[in-house]
């Protein structure tokens, strides 16, 4: 007795939600700004999936998750903006702010990577997200964002530059005042 | 050409995003550049993994259960055809591996300096990271090296050992937390893991956190033993993977003479990053006192370059995954529970009819009580209501007539809502004296699969069958089918005047392999066929714990098996056993389906119960297919609320329907339903309905202005009979107060209660576990076997937990 094909994909498809549920609500999260919209946009990019022909997209499947995940997330986002005319004076989420480095407060010397991450303009923690959290390719993501190949590197390039000189930053002040105390 | 350390190639390069042709270009003039460049790409690759570390230890995010069976629903009317690939591969962990420390190097001055500092534990763990000179003493015997082949990549300067050994080590570890049986940690336990065939024992002490971590483990079996003063041992054999993380959850029990362990044996992630990452925040546990396992999640959040104090700042979607103290267990494990939702009120004017199939599983309340007892919330969905009442027995009358039970219906008022009723309608099928039972043809079907080595499974299996076999006579006859891999027949179906053959051969029983389920359940009820006997009990005994890991592993095909077999007129009894995989939906199915009963069984004492005291109701069925319909009074009635019995609704019309499978009775079993009733007249926030257009509600029938509050109306057939036979009570409410109402009452609500506040359940009205305490105690009654005391135990052990969930709300 085997399992039926249907039973199978039924596994794949569970296995996929299984592993990428989390990958994908955080990248819609990143630009819907709410953790329900982001939800449900995850939950609508996994009904299309399971109305598309797989066999199709057999091989970049996870590009196609992140694609259409992108998308709905920022059909979402309009229509949230279309709606809530006023909500620019708070605080966005997802604005770029590029002063957030400069503010960042100097007394507290070590940082995770994450919190430096949160600094960098969107662009870049987002292309940063889908190489290390989603570990897409460079290539995926040029699919994904519909930036080019080149233009994903030197986002990554330059945010991961960005982090790791703060956190070497860091690291020699620490070492400078581990030094004082003794 | 020299590189530019600011050229994004190099990035490109590091990450292993180049083609071949442009990766030697990079390394080819790698070779003529300065250190600076060579430096920045090893920075790179650090600055990578620190990333993922982070990332990796952000809280996952899920989507929620609807949204997730919307996609399952749609799975199984979709119709796209699969040829997926294989899942990615982990991004190259090769790169990881080249990550030499030229990068640390800028570190090695302060961590030099560091070591004569009292230093912060997080500071200590960045050290860890960035070299081994603040690498923390290890603590286990074994010391962690692991020499790695320099991989050219490096500087000629830098160690020999790769810094991340004990990172990349490909041994296995067994790390556990110590506890007794109120859930509190023990320190100073004393832990000795021996391997089979090999003479290195590995002696740990637990620490002030009840913790041990044994790291660098050969894979292969192990005997995990667990002893401090005043305790039982408790001892465990467990089986090791390369690469794997073993995480034994060690109660210690006093004075006891079962063990209740809680093994999680699966490697608690997917990727080797995140278990490598993992293993180094266990070994932490052991350095650093004062950590409970209930902070295993902040730990493994640690990482390098982070100084997050413990009291970590939680965002709002953290805060959100910490919300469920049960979460931390149901992460690490594999058992599946179907999703439940609590009924709602239905108004009677539109909704005067309630049918249900009648339930007298109890496998709810033993497990509830595994989780109870261990420390742990069940998973809300594991709490199913009327397993829980039904798990006790109440002192019923028994049927006067012919009638195989009796029914009887008690109103007052609900103690979690004064101003609603409690309707507790019981039914209490005929004894049947030990020396009248029919003869019974048994058949054992016993998983001995590997997964069921542990000693709460095929040992108790084991311990407990015997039990059973012992009241048996010469009239029974008993078979043994065994099923892994493959199954085959063990014991020929044997009169029970051969007893120490039966009893041998359960003795000899061993577990080892894969499960194949379904031909171990067709091969069984073949064997019952084959000796089936007319006029008596024919019933297969399933015992296992309903992990199906080969064959017929689809739970429809499995279901739809057992529904054929069960037309042949062999009943089945589901004996669920174990923990960490157990697979309850499956189970409660099967049961469900094959005509039977299904007990959760976790101790001898349980095994008792359920094979010994209640061995007339788990064999002999009286009446099967039993249905219950109420129909209420819209004079009286406002609104009502089945309690429990989910997944047992029917339709209206299927009471009238014989063809309609519905739950059995065993001889002297007892059911008990409650409904809670809103009286005719008291507001209820439901959902309304617009008044109709077209048409007016018909006016009420004489009977309305009867004053009787509902009529309850059952069916069943005989054990061998085709169609039902009908009994109607019509039931008036004489206004009593809870306060004045029957002990069995009150112990009914009570359980009642307390499961509505583990499920959180929005009709829990002002319930406390408090108040389930008191309402318990007052129904306690003579109580000969202990099983309502043993519940007030529960109630007080759930009451720190409920409090718990409280806080961290």
């Amino acid at each position: 007795m085997k399992r039926s094909e249907n039973q199978d994909q039924d596994n794949d498809v569970k296995a996929l939600l299984n592993r990428l549920q989390g990958p994908l609500i955080r990248y819609a999260l990143q630009i819907t700004g709410d953790l329900e919209s982001a939800r449900d946009v995850v939950q609508d990019t996994f009904l299309q999936l399971c109305s598309e022909n797989c066999a199709a997209l057999n091989g970049h499947l996870e590009p196609w998750l992140f694609t259409v995940c992108r998308n709905r997330a920022l059909d979402v986002r309009r229509k949230e903006d279309r709606m809530n005319p006023l909500s620019e004076t708070t605080a966005e989420p997802n604005s770029d702010n590029p002063d957030a480095l400069v503010s960042m407060e100097q007394t507290e010397t070590f940082q995770s990577a994450l919190k430096i991450l949160e600094t960098l303009p969107a662009s870049q923690k987002e292309v940063i997200r889908l190489k290390f959290q989603s570990e897409l390719s460079y290539k995926e993501i040029s699919q994904v964002t519909g930036l080019s190949v080149t233009n994903v590197g030197f986002l990554i390039h330059a945010g991961l530059k960005t982090i790791r000189q703060t956190m070497l930053a860091q690291a020699r002040e620490d070492s400078r005042i581990l030094r004082r105390i003794k | 050409m020299r590189l530019d350390p600011n050229d994004p190639r190099l990035t490109a390069y590091a990450l292993g995003e180049l083609d071949e042709t442009e990766q030697e270009a990079i390394e080819r003039d790698l070779l003529h550049s300065d250190a600076a460049a060579q430096q920045t790409v090893e920075e790179i690759r650090e600055t990578a993994r620190l990333l993922k570390e982070d990332f990796s230890s952000e809280p996952g995010l899920k989507l929620s259960e609807p949204q997730r069976s919307s996609i399952e629903l749609k799975l199984q009317s979709g119709k796209g055809r699969s040829l997926f690939s294989p899942s990615r591969g982990l991004y190259a962990a090769g790169t990881l591996l080249a990550a030499a420390s030229l990068f640390l190097v800028v570190y090695l001055k302060w961590s030099d300096s560091r070591k004569s500092l009292e230093i912060a534990v997080d500071i200590e763990r960045n050290a860890r990271i960035i070299g081994k000179g603040g690498m923390p003493a290890p603590s286990v015997v074994h010391p962690p090296i692991q020499k790695e082949p320099n991989d050219g990549m490096s500087n000629p300067k830098q160690e020999r050992e790769v810094p991340h050994g004990q990172v990349l080590s490909p041994a296995s570890g067994i790390s556990g937390i110590v506890k007794d049986a109120s859930g509190a940690v023990i320190s100073g336990a004393k832990v000795l893991i021996r391997p089979h065939g090999i003479s290195h024992e590995t002696h740990l002490t637990s620490d002030p956190s009840g913790a041990f971590h044994a790291r660098n483990l050969p894979a292969g079996s192990f005997d995990v033993t667990v002893s401090s003063p005043g305790f039982k041992t408790f001892s465990q054999q467990v089986r090791l993977k390369a690469n794997d993380e073993l995480r034994l959850q060690t109660q210690l029990q006093v004075g006891e003479i079962t063990q209740t362990v809680m093994v999680t044996a699966a490697s608690p992630s997917l990727n080797t990053n995140a278990s490598s990452s993992l293993s180094a925040s266990s070994s932490h546990i052991g350095q650093s006192g004062g950590m409970g396992g209930g902070v295993f999640k902040q730990i493994h959040g640690l990482s390098a370059f982070n100084r997050r104090s413990q009291s970590m700042q939680y965002d709002s979607e953290e805060r959100e995954s910490f919300r469920d103290k049960g979460r931390y267990h149901q992460d690490f494990n594999t058992e599946a529970y179907d999703r439940l939702v609590d009924n709602p009120f239905l108004r009677a004017t539109q909704n005067p009819l309630s049918t249900f199939s009648i339930d007298v599983d109890t496998a709810a309340y033993a497990n509830l009580r595994r989780f109870l007892s261990s420390g742990a919330l069940p998973p809300k969905d594991a709490v199913r209501i009327e397993e829980m009442v039904n798990y006790f027995a109440y002192s019923y009358a028994g049927p006067k007539n012919s009638d195989p039970f009796s029914a009887q219906v008690e109103v007052a008022s609900a103690p979690w809502k004064p101003e609603h009723r409690l309707v507790k309608v019981g039914l209490k099928g005929r004894e049947i004296a030990q020396d009248k039972r029919p003869p019974s043809n048994l058949v054992f079907l016993i998983d001995v699969s590997g997964s069921m080595q542990p000693p709460n499974k095929l040992p108790l299996i084991k311990r407990g069958l015997p039990l059973l076999v012992e009241k048996l006579t010469e009239n029974d006859r008993v078979a043994i089918v065994v099923y892994a891999g493959a199954s085959g027949l063990v014991l020929p179906s044997t009169a029970c005047d051969h007893k120490a053959k039966v009893l041998a051969a359960l003795e000899n029983l061993e577990a080892g392999g894969s499960t194949n389920g379904g031909s171990g359940i067709q091969l069984a009820y073949d064997t019952a066929i084959a000796n089936f006997i007319k006029g008596g009990t024919n019933r297969v005994i399933l015992a296992t714990d309903g992990d199906f890991n080969v064959g017929v592993t689809n739970q429809g095909e499995l279901t739809r098996l057992i529904e054929e077999k069960a037309k042949s007129g062999v009943f089945l009894s589901v004996l669920g056993f174990g923990m960490g995989n157990y697979k309850d939906s499956t189970l409660e199915k099967l049961a469900d389906k094959g005509n039977g009963n299904y007990a959760y069984v976790d101790s001898l004492q349980e095994a008792r119960k359920v094979l010994v005291e209640e061995m007339g109701g788990t064999l002999i069925t009286i009446a099967k297919d039993v249905k219950m319909q109420v129909e209420f009074n819209p004079a009286l009635v406002g609104a009502y609320r089945l309690i429990g019995y989910e997944n047992r609704i029917l339709r209206a019309e299927d009471f009238n329907d014989d063809t309609k499978d519905a739950g059995e009775i065993g001889a002297g079993h007892t059911v008990t339903a409650l409904y809670e009733v809103v009286p005719a007249g008291k507001e209820v926030a439901l959902p309304g309905i617009d008044a109709l257009k077209y048409q007016k509600l018909v006016g009420a029938t004489r009977e309305s202005k009867s004053g009787e509050l509902l009529t309850l109306k059952l069916r069943y057939k005989e054990p061998d009979g085709a169609t039902s036979k009908l009994m109607q009570f019509p039931v008036s409410d004489r206004g009593t107060g809870w306060a004045q109402a029957s002990r069995d009452f009150k112990f009914a609500s009570a359980v009642t209660a307390l499961g509505m506040i583990l499920r959180d359940s929005p009709y829990k009205g002002n319930a406390t576990v408090g108040s389930v305490l008191e309402l318990a105690e007052a129904g306690k009654g003579e109580d000969k076997q202990g099983y309502r005391a043993e519940f007030i135990e529960l109630v007080r052990a759930a009451k720190q937990l409920v409090e718990g969930r409280r806080v961290t709300d």
